[in-house]
């Protein structure tokens, strides 16, 4: 109780109060009027500035409150003819409001604002009364107050719940993110793999043809040397002659005529390699730039290559025929990065779709009229009418724990209204199934 | 070089065969196949010295390949080189494979040369005998029941050794040691057939110390019981420690008790004719010279002593 004393002799801070925090806040410390005060007496307190800003004035018996007389009703019957003769040596309880409206401090603000407009009348003449849970007499509290509290609280709220949208935004943002981590991450093994394997062939091939060729050098040193040693110091052929004659006899052993073809041929294994090499890079990095994916031209059926070619090993550990049927299409307005993570979720789904051992993954891409289509089909185990409607559901999946995180086509799904596309499935259990993904050909706004 | 060995090799890239095959040439008489199939089929047929294998191909997996091989002809090395190791292929390419080396893409041209030309001869004279290797794909059941050996289990929890006393007939002296020195100790005044050695994270004295101890007793067969999904280590386990069995802890009743029995075989194989212990030779340490501390190290001189004297 002490608190409440405390902060009845603070200003009333209305904004300060906060919707579950209950009316503490908005007390006045009005002094109360003795039921029997002369209403003369109280009318000329109403001028008091005391009371300034008070609509009415608390009318309470020791601590018990009676009511309320307003300065509506004082003029009121000031205004009657005779009025103030007739009343003025009245007690105020006879004109007292008996009905005001009286809470208790610990109302909730949102509470005491629904209790307001349940009575509130126009204009509005009363403010009212606050009391202790004994129902003990405290101050009084301005009806104002209360609506400026609720509308402050309500702002807050609505920032509330602005950032609470926020959050939830960015954290979508962070489990896209982390989507994309998880499938980078079971992507690094075959990149690694696929990356490993042309270098592994490259260095090998320029150490040796290092070595070849520095033998190479050695020979013609020594032909050099038979050279100079017959034609230019003596007419007698030099004694180590036969020595000179045998080293080059032995080069030119380990470096005759297959090596050096052999050499032609790992050189353009070499740059094949490399080619392969710098192909992946490309590849990886088109794959990382996933943050905000920048509107770019592109061209989908390269994109379509590059997916291909990063789940390639995949497809070929589990032995999965792949078909690309690319069409003529446009270069179209799009977030590379973005096309290129729906086309890998498809992608995996199609391959984890397929428990058989003649899996065929086909993507067909076509022009079709304003649109640029892509054709995802497998010959997998298709999907349940069931389950259909809710594939593009977050966390939907049929996979073991662990293995699916169910969250791959409601990020392509977003990713794809972001586009102003379309992803369709049809499916047939046992038979197969196909995703088509369209995307305009001129984007009007994409948001990415 | 006279002796020229016949080395296969399996890849599914082309261009890697024939890279090696240059690398190879002069040296070694080389069959390269994309299909791991025909390797099977040439094991059976011919004398082949040494196998080396890509673990990530189509249709059969390096270590598929490598474990027929093992089946077909046990005597010869396999080897796998392959450009990702990820933790299944390397703890398979131990327990299933039981391969000599595990080496990795982009690799470096005269190690390999040095570590093919190193299996052939140790293939060579395996070749000349009859008696070889069991096949690891059909491991003994039953663990014998005459007292042949010593195992030493090197478990600071204890709950391994617990389970090792529990598998092993009464007829086999186990032994427990908390730490390493203790270990030691007992390699030094008996002849362990098998050590089961429980890993932490806190290792690295013990990794150094199955190296070492390889080293000098080639005969003592380890299997490694690691918490730690490190293939780093396991490589460098099997390189440069040639252990016997990889087990992730805490490892199965079941499954410990085949290893163990496997152990206990080859080591009375070993044994028997210790010329094979050749084909559990490893690689010469990278790290090693040595972090073992000065207590350890004088215990691996008296190892080492006791090994020169025999
Ligand atoms: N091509 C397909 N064939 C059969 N079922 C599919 C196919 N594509 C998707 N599904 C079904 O839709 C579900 C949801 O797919 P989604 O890509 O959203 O998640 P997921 O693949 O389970 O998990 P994650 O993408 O994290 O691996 C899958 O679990 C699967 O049941
Ligand atoms: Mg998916």
């Amino acid at each position: 109780m002490s608190a409440v004393i405390a902060n009845r002799s603070q200003p009333p801070g209305a904004a300060a109060a906060r919707p579950s925090q209950g009316l503490s806040a908005l007390l006045r410390n009005t002094q109360a009027l003795d039921p029997l005060t002369p209403v003369d007496s109280v009318a000329d307190s109403m001028l008091d500035s005391r009371y300034a800003g008070l609509l009415s004035l608390p009318v309470v018996r020791g601590d018990e409150p009676i009511g309320t007389i307003s300065r509506y009703e004082m003029m009121r019957v000031f205004l009657m003819r005779f009025g103030r003769e007739l009343y003025g040596h009245r007690a105020i309880e006879t004109l007292a409001n008996r009905n005001a409206l009286i809470l208790a401090i610990d109302t909730p603000i949102d509470e005491a604002a629904r209790l307001i407009a349940e009575r509130i009348q126009s204009p509005i003449t009363d403010d009212f009364i606050l009391v202790d849970s004994g129902g003990r007499y405290l101050g009084t509290g301005v009806v104002l107050d209360v609506l400026r509290a609720m509308d402050a609280s309500l702002a807050e709220r609505s920032s509330e719940l602005e950032r609470a949208y926020a959050r939830l935004k960015s954290s979508q943002l962070q489990l896209v993110q982390s989507e994309k981590m998880a499938s980078l991450g079971q992507m690094v093994a075959g990149l690694v793999h696929e990356i490993n394997t042309p270098l592994g062939y490259v260095r090998n091939n320029v150490e040796m043809t290092r070595n070849t060729l520095g033998d190479a050098g050695r020979l013609l040193g020594a032909y050099e040397a038979i050279h100079r040693s017959l034609f230019e110091e003596s007419v007698e052929p030099p004694a180590d002659l036969p020595d000179r004659l045998a080293e080059a006899a032995e080069l030119r052993r380990r470096v005759d005529e297959s090596a050096l073809i052999d050499i032609g041929e790992l050189l353009d294994d070499s740059l094949h390699g490399l080619g392969q090499i710098a192909e992946l890079v490309d590849n990886l990095k088109n794959f990382s730039r996933l943050d905000q994916g920048l509107l770019q031209k592109a061209d989908l059926n390269q994109l379509v290559a590059s997916a291909l070619r990063i789940v390639q090993h995949v497809m070929r550990k589990r032995d999965i025929e792949v078909i690309f049927q690319n069409g003529e299409l446009p270069e179209i307005p799009c977030a590379p990065a973005q096309i290129n993570q729906v086309l890998l979720n498809l992608l995996n789904n199609a391959a984890q779709a397929i428990e058989h051992e003649h899996g065929r993954i086909t993507v067909r891409t076509q022009l079709m009229g304003a649109r640029v289509l892509v054709l995802v089909e497998d010959n997998g185990k298709g999907i349940e009418q069931k389950h259909l409607e809710r594939i593009f559901d977050p966390f939907f999946t049929t996979k073991e724990v662990g293995k699916g995180t169910g969250l791959g086509l409601s990020i392509a799904h977003q990713i794809v209204t972001r586009h102003n596309g379309l992803l369709r499935v049809v499916s047939r259990p046992g038979v197969g199934t196909r995703f088509l993904l369209a995307l305009p050909v001129a984007a009007r706004e994409v948001r990415t | 070089m006279s002796f020229l060995p016949t080395i296969v090799l399996v890849d599914d890239e082309e261009r890697i065969l024939r890279s090696l095959r240059m690398l190879f040439r002069g040296r070694a008489e080389v069959l390269c196949t994309t299909r791991g199939a025909d390797v099977v089929e040439w094991v059976g047929k011919r004398k082949v010295h040494v196998v080396v294998s890509d673990q990530r191909m189509p249709e059969m997996t390096g270590i598929e390949v490598l474990r027929e091989v093992a089946r077909v002809s046990p005597a010869t090395m396999r080897i796998l080189l392959t450009g990702y190791a990820d933790m299944d292929a390397v703890i398979a390419s131990v327990n299933e494979g039981e391969i000599f080396r595990f080496l990795e893409k982009p690799w470096n041209g005269e190690k390999l040369v040095a570590a093919v030309m190193r299996a052939a001869e140790i293939a060579a004279s395996s070749l000349e005998r009859p008696l070889i290797a069991p096949a690891p794909a059909a491991p003994p059941i039953a663990l014998p029941s005459r007292k042949v050996a010593h195992a030493l289990v090197l478990d600071a929890q204890g709950g391994v050794a617990n389970l090792v006393r529990q598998i092993m007939p009464e007829s086999i002296r186990v032994s427990v040691a908390p730490e390493i020195g203790m270990a030691l100790d007992e390699l030094v005044t008996h002849d362990v057939a098998v050590i089961v050695a429980v890993m932490s994270s806190e290792a690295g004295d013990i990794v150094d110390a199955i190296k070492q101890l390889k080293k000098l007793r080639p005969a003592t067969l380890v299997i490694a019981v690691s918490s730690m999904q490190d293939s780093r280590l396991t490589i460098s386990l099997i390189n440069e420690g040639q252990i016997f069995r990889f087990l992730l802890a805490p490892p199965g009743r079941e499954l410990l008790r085949r290893c163990l029995a496997s152990a206990l075989e080859r080591h009375a194989q070993l044994r028997l004719s210790p010329v094979l212990a050749e084909r559990h030779e490893v690689e010469e340490s990278r790290s090693s010279q040595v972090t073992l501390s000065g207590r350890l190290l004088d215990v691996w001189r008296r190892l080492r002593e006791g090994a020169t004297r025999a």
